[in-house]
């Protein structure tokens, strides 16, 4: 872990357990401000799992419990008395299926400021969602046509809308679970090059299960097997020096 | 704007909102809450209600009488055939009974009305317990039959106002010329002289009033015209000096716009006249002679008072004391209302029972179950497994889902020029609205069982096809058998459904007056008959105020049934779920 | 035993031993080796059963439905023709009979000039213009009036000498007692007794063939229920003939094709495949069956009542006819009252559904625990089990006392206890469960993935969804309202025994008020006479309610279907 930067989150025994089933076992992690953290690991390992705790939307499912510690900026959020809609203002998610809200372009954008009272007045929302869109590198494609259903767009712009209503909060930061899972290659680019430009301003945690993506996008990489983590470190050094053995398999292509 | 140095305002501004959106929060959980509520509440009023409607009618006042059959009534011709018994007179029988019980009751009137406290239509039921039993010809036979439903309802507390009061005061009743003098110790009539005092002082009031405006009429009158008008003073004026006397005078006359009060003492009965001004005697009728052999106490009494003068159209005071003292005489008795569930519909309410509509309506559910269950698991079967895909199957897709949605009475008018008109099948029959309500009940059945069949996942399927079944054994071997407990379901509520529809039945007929029970068997099919929902109908609104408990009774009779067959669905639904 | 279980019987038996012989013979031909055969022995069992019964259950059921008319057609026919000379006697007679003759004349002349009347009434009032002329319109009516009663009265007396003649030829035929007299004279009573007398004598003439209590035993009536029953013995014996011919040519037919090479599951499966699809054709005829009697009638009382009187009209008054001969006034069918008066009370219940039905959804699909549905569910199901007369029931006699009494205490004067209001009430309780059951569908098939959308922004549970539920939801839920308003439009009950019947064009909910379906209930029940203006405008109804529900539910069906492909 490098010490310019800032640790953001500090995760410190967390397990998770659906109903009986236990679906994550002790894991212990610190993920930096300011960089892009990739989870990797073959499908029911627990990576996304583990992603819906740090913004707490495992609470939205009944059975899901969760015991550990996560602490962002010296704040506990893995806390009852921590407001999940006010963690959730500051932590966004952005999910593997596009899933922009059935109203028009401007909307969907304008949902998060609007609930959270960002703006007073119209100008102000204005012009959060034109800042937003443009950080997503949407607003040249959709300026003209901003009361259009967001439905409407292309798969990878309606990710890239989802990106920005993610980011009119302003959130510090944001959780993307295989975003780029249901995208041609061509969008796929266009938003890693997207999360590549917005690491300086957030910290952003990514679950793949395509170890390209991480190599390509990540300063960081945790690989996930069977509900635990097994190894974490830069991403350098995770692809070609693995310390564990399964790491090396999983990324010698030997499971997946 | 940099990102970073905003984020504090921001968080600020996302907490200053959050009471008032978890104010929203609250509020928008609560209106789901209290809708359910609402929904539940209801729910519970309109079953409380009807249920508390319908308790008259589970108990009936029953006239235990023992009646003389004497062989010059029961048995004309003297040789105890069936014909001669046939042609005895019943209604004789009975009502000598009740004679014997008040042989005091002599003028024809009053007669008349002491026999309305039965029917004459329980002679028939008398005729028959005679032909099951000629030995009984000649003797004492001890029968019972249900009191009038007027009477019934007064014993029950819900024709009239009742109140009564006991003394333990001497009360000396002597007879004179003119009637019965009554007179205590204690000023015991007091309280109610008082409220008849009022009663008398209001009417003045308000005769006076009318006066002061004929008055102002005469003046602006002329002729002829103020003249009738004077006449009409002058008798108003005879009408106020009149009551006025009566509240000057010694004794208070009860009018027949007031309440009656009646004394009960030694097993007698008498209903006062008058009202001595001090409140110690009172002049009254004696309807019910005291017991001669009485050795009960005479300084104990009750004074009854009847509130609802308006009452006496459906039931006069000497019925209410009679019916009162063949309580005394435990001649009258309270009893499960087993004529309600013994018999059909009658045009005396104390005689009608739901016998008939529920057999009617058994009969017509069988008629339903068997021709829309198989017709509407094939038809679904058909269109979920078979269909090609084609106009045709569209059509009939489309088809199924609007005949779902078209009113019942659409089905009812389909039925009478149909069925009836074209087809010629019996009016107001099990057969006929059977039906119709099928096809009515086909829509919901085939849309279950597509549902069902849908659930039942594609690999079932495929693993059968797989192994050299033909679709046809595909799916009445592995298919159907899953989908069976869906299906069930769907046809038990399509059924219970078709149990409390009344709108199609009424414009097939099934409207008529039905007094037989109809028969469980093939016959029974094709006659008239009538059905629960619409026995229901029929008596919701009838004149003699007993049929309203009775319907509310019917209905606690359809709701139990209806409940019953969706609990059963609920519990078929919940032991045969299964995930897939 | 009756020849006809005895016939259903050895039915049973043939098919029982079809079934026996085509396994049999199948199991023969396999040589032992079952595998020989093209399909399982059963089925050769079944084709041979099916080909053995099929044919003869049909013709039975055929007789079942329909044998009991055709006998009583049959026996009529019998006995108007054994009447024939009895008949062409009257027939002269009448033509002999001068005052019979100087009567229809006079009603011939009568029936030409009130026709006349009746065209040139008819061309005044297309009148437009100057040749508008209300007075002279009212004097031709009026005049028109006239003519008609006077036709009444005088083919009331040409029917009544007309009967006389009927009855004093009867009465000199009555000497003779034999059987075939007897039953001339029935067919004579038949063909010209008038209607009604004519469907008496033959209701029991059944009901003495059948053993039945007639209204009236004479010794006509008994011979020509002698003949029914023969006729109908007769029909029997035709009738086991035919069956066991089809039986068992079936039989041998199905037989004969019996054969190691022979697809008998195939055919089996043909079969079974034909019969599921007549089932799902029965729904195509319910249609036609309803479109069809609806539109027959109606067009009969459209060429009386011209459409846009019916659908524009401001006065609803059916005149109840009191003598079957009475003229005058046919009524007025303007049907707006009913259109407004049934708006009325749907409006009322959907003010009360919507809200109450959508909100109950909404808490159950998404806020209740699986222990508080498996509650609440059941007990809305209940709600929507309920029978429509008992919400009548609770409508006239709890909820009507109520509100008179309520609005009676806030000094609303005269209000009744049918009201549209008491009827709208309890329909909307009625709807509620309806709405919240097909909302609740509506509101789960939303993707989890929006809903998780709206969390991960930090949106409350219910800004979730005020503002992306509901709205991804709302085609459903508008289809849904479709639904439960074509339900109000039609429900009969409620509106039956709680809105009363007067015919008010009113928008105060605490007036009576009356709707199609009541108008429906009231001109269909009880006794009516046929072909009148009157009956026939209840079939224009039911159209009118056929229509507008028919266009709600396939714009609602649309909608639902449309929404679900969406996110299926």
């Amino acid at each position: 872990m490098s010490s310019i930067t800032k640790t953001k989150l500090k995760v410190r025994d967390v397990n998770v357990f659906y109903g009986e089933k236990q679906a994550l076992k002790n894991v212990n992690i610190d993920i930096a401000d300011g960089s892009v953290t990739s989870f990797i690991g073959p499908s029911g390992c627990g990576k996304s799992t583990f992603l819906r705790c740090l913004n707490r939307m495992n609470d939205t499912i009944d059975e899901a419990r969760v015991t550990g510690s996560i602490i962002m900026d010296e704040e506990e959020i893995n806390d009852r008395r921590l407001d999940p809609v006010v963690l959730r203002a500051r932590v966004g998610m952005v999910f593997q299926k596009p899933n922009p809200f059935p109203k028009s372009i401007f909307d969907n954008v304008a949902y998060g400021p609007r609930i959270h009272g960002l703006a007073s007045t119209r100008e102000e929302l204005e012009e959060i969602v034109e800042n937003s869109l443009v950080k997503a590198g949407l607003w040249n494609e959709v300026s003209d046509r901003l009361d259009d259903p967001g439905t409407s767009l292309s798969g990878g712009q309606q990710q890239r809308l989802v990106i920005a209503r993610a980011i009119a909060v302003n959130p510090e930061v944001i959780l993307m679970d295989e975003p780029c899972s249901a995208l041609d290659p061509i969008a796929t680019a266009r938003i890693e090059e997207l999360i590549d430009e917005l690491r300086e301003n957030y910290c952003i945690i990514i679950v793949t299960h395509s170890m390209q993506q991480a190599a390509r996008v990540s300063q960081q990489t945790a690989f996930f097997h069977l509900g635990e983590l097994v190894e974490v470190g830069p991403t350098e050094t995770i692809f070609t020096n693995p310390r564990d053995q399964r790491t090396q398999d999983y990324i010698m292509g030997r499971f997946g | 704007m940099t990102d970073i140095s905003t984020r504090p305002t921001q968080q600020g501004a996302v907490e200053a909102r959050l009471a008032r959106r978890y104010r929203s929060e609250a509020r928008f959980r609560a209106a789901g809450l209290g809708a359910i509520f609402i929904a539940v509440t209801i729910l519970v009023i309109l079953v409380g209600s009807i249920g508390h409607q319908s308790l008259p009618a589970y108990t009936v006042n029953e006239l235990r009488l023992n009646v003389e059959l004497s062989e010059d009534l029961v048995d004309p011709l003297g040789d105890a055939s069936e014909d001669s018994i046939r042609a005895g007179s019943f209604t004789r029988v009975l009502q000598n009974a009740m004679r014997e019980e008040f042989p005091d009751v002599s003028n024809r009137r009053e007669l008349r009305e002491l026999f309305q406290l039965f029917n004459s239509l329980n002679a028939p039921q008398l005729m028959n317990e005679v032909l099951e039993d000629p030995n009984l010809i000649g003797q004492q036979h001890a029968f019972r039959m249900p009191l009038a439903d007027d009477l019934d309802l007064y014993l029950k507390g819900r024709l009239v106002e009742e109140t009564s009061a006991r003394f333990n005061t001497p009360l000396d009743i002597t007879s004179d010329g003119r009637g019965v003098l009554l007179r205590a110790q204690d000023p015991v009539f007091t309280d109610r002289l008082s409220s008849l005092r009022i009663t008398i002082e209001n009417d003045i009031t308000a005769e006076q009033a009318a006066r002061d405006r004929l008055v102002e009429q005469q003046a602006l009158a002329q002729d002829e015209e103020a003249e009738d008008l004077g006449v009409q003073v002058s008798f108003a004026d005879r009408r106020i000096s009149a009551l006025q006397a009566q509240l000057d005078g010694d004794e208070l006359t009860l009018r027949d716009d007031m309440p009656s009060l009646i004394v009960e003492s030694r097993g007698g009965f008498y209903k006062l006249t008058t009202v001595s001004i001090d409140g110690l005697a009172a002049r009254a009728e004696q309807v019910v002679p005291p017991l001669t052999d009485a050795n009960t106490d005479r300084s104990n009494w009750v004074l009854r008072i009847v509130e609802t003068p308006e009452a006496r159209g459906r039931a006069s005071d000497n019925q209410l004391i009679w019916t009162r003292a063949l309580v005394e005489r435990n001649i009258i008795r309270t009893t499960f209302n087993g004529y309600f569930f013994n018999n059909a519909d009658s045009r005396e309410p104390e005689l009608a029972g739901v016998r008939g509509a529920l057999f009617g309506s058994i009969l017509t559910l069988i008629i339903t179950v068997i021709l829309s269950v198989p017709v509407g698991v094939s038809a679904a079967i058909y269109l979920e497994e078979f269909a090609p895909k084609n106009p045709i199957t569209d059509m009939i897709e489309v088809n199924i889902n609007n005949l779902a949605a078209v009113p019942s009475i659409v089905f009812g008018i389909l039925g009478l020029s149909v069925f009836i008109t074209l087809f010629g099948l019996p009016r107001s029959a099990p057969l006929t609205a059977g039906v119709v309500l099928s096809l009515m009940t086909l829509p919901t059945i085939i849309i279950a069982t597509r549902a069902a069949l849908k659930a039942v996942p594609p690999s079932i399927r495929q693993a059968a096809m797989g192994v050299g079944a033909s679709s046809t054994q595909t799916v009445f071997h592995h298919v159907l058998p899953l989908a069976a407990p869906g299906i069930l379901t769907g046809a038990i509520i399509g059924i219970s459904r078709a149990l409390g529809e009344t709108a199609p039945l009424l414009m097939i007929g099934m409207v008529a007056f039905i007094a037989d029970v109809p028969s469980l068997s093939l016959e029974g099919m094709t006659e008239p008959a009538t059905v629960l929902p619409v026995q229901v109908f029929l008596w919701y609104d009838a004149a003699e105020r007993a049929f309203q408990p009775r319907a509310a009774a019917a209905i606690m009779v359809l709701l139990f049934l209806i409940i019953s067959f969706n609990a059963l669905a609920i519990y078929l639904r919940h032991k045969f779920e299964r995930r897939w | 035993m009756s020849i006809n279980a005895i016939l259903a019987l050895t039915l049973l038996v043939l098919i029982a031993g079809g079934f026996y012989v085509g396994r049999s013979r199948a199991m023969t031909a396999s040589r032992g080796q079952i595998a020989n055969l093209h399909s399982l022995p059963n089925y050769y069992g079944y084709f041979v059963a099916t080909w053995t019964g099929l044919p003869a259950i049909i013709v039975l059921l055929m007789n079942a439905f329909f044998g009991q008319q055709l006998a009583d057609r049959l026996t009529t026919a019998q006995l108007t023709s054994a009447a024939r000379d009895m008949v062409s006697a009257y027939t002269v007679q009448l033509e002999d009979d001068a005052s019979y003759q100087a009567l229809l004349a006079a009603a011939a002349q009568q029936r030409s000039v009130a026709d006349q009347l009746r065209s040139d009434i008819n061309t005044l009032r297309r009148a437009r213009g100057e040749a508008r002329d209300p007075a002279r319109l009212d004097m031709l009516r009026q005049d028109r009036l006239d003519r008609v009663n006077l036709l009444t009265a005088t083919e009331t007396s040409l029917e009544n000498r007309r009967q006389q003649i009927a009855s004093e030829l009867l009465a000199t035929a009555d000497a003779e007692t034999s059987d075939t007299a007897r039953q001339s004279q029935a067919g004579f009573i038949l063909a010209t007794a008038s209607a009604s007398e004519a469907e008496l004598f033959a209701t029991d003439m059944r009901r003495i063939a059948d053993g039945d209590l007639p209204s009236r035993d004479t010794p006509v009536l008994h011979s020509a229920a002698q003949l029914l029953v023969q006729t109908e013995n007769g029909m029997m014996r035709i009738l086991s003939v035919i069956v066991l011919a089809l039986a068992l040519g079936g039989f041998l037919m199905a037989r004969q094709n019996v054969g190691s090479e022979f697809r008998a599951r195939n055919n089996v499966e043909y079969l079974i495949n034909t019969g599921l699809f007549l089932c799902s054709v029965i729904a195509i005829l319910t249609t036609v069956g309803i479109v069809a009697s609806l539109m027959f009638e109606s067009v009969r009382f459209f060429s009386e009542v011209p459409l846009q009187e019916f659908l524009l009209g401001l006065q609803w008054s059916p005149q109840i006819a009191i003598r079957a001969d009475q003229v005058g006034q046919s009524g007025a069918f303007g049907a707006v009252p009913l259109f407004a008066g049934t708006a009325l009370i749907t409006l009322i219940a959907m003010v009360v559904a919507i809200p109450i039905g959508l909100f109950a959804a909404i808490y159950l699909s998404e806020y209740a625990g699986p222990r508080f549905r498996q509650i609440a569910k059941p007990a809305l199901e209940i709600l929507a089990g309920i029978p429509t007369v008992v919400y009548g029931f609770f409508a006239l006699l709890t909820v009507g006392p109520f509100i008179r009494g309520l609005f009676g205490a806030l000094g609303f004067e005269d209000v009744v206890t049918q009201s549209a209001l008491s009827a709208g009430l309890v329909m909307g309780v009625m709807i509620i469960p309806f709405i919240s059951s097909l909302s609740d569908d509506v509101i789960n098939s939303v993707p989890q993935s929006l809903r998780d959308g709206s969390y991960a922004m930090g949106a409350t549970q219910s800004e979730t969804i005020r503002q992306v539920v509901l709205p991804a939801a709302l085609p459903g839920i508008v289809g849904a309202v479709l639904l439960a308003v074509s339900r109000a439009v039609g429900e009969t009950m409620i509106v039956v025994m709680a809105a009363g019947q007067g015919a008010n064009l009113t928008a105060n909910p605490l007036e009576a008020v009356t709707t199609i379906t009541v108008q429906i209930v009231m001109l269909l029940t009880g006794d009516q006479e046929f072909n009148s203006v009157k009956t026939l405008s209840a079939f224009a109804l039911g159209l009118v309610l056929f229509i507008i529900t028919l266009i709600m539910n396939i714009i609602a069906l649309r909608v639902v279907q449309k929404y679900r492909e969406k996110y299926d």
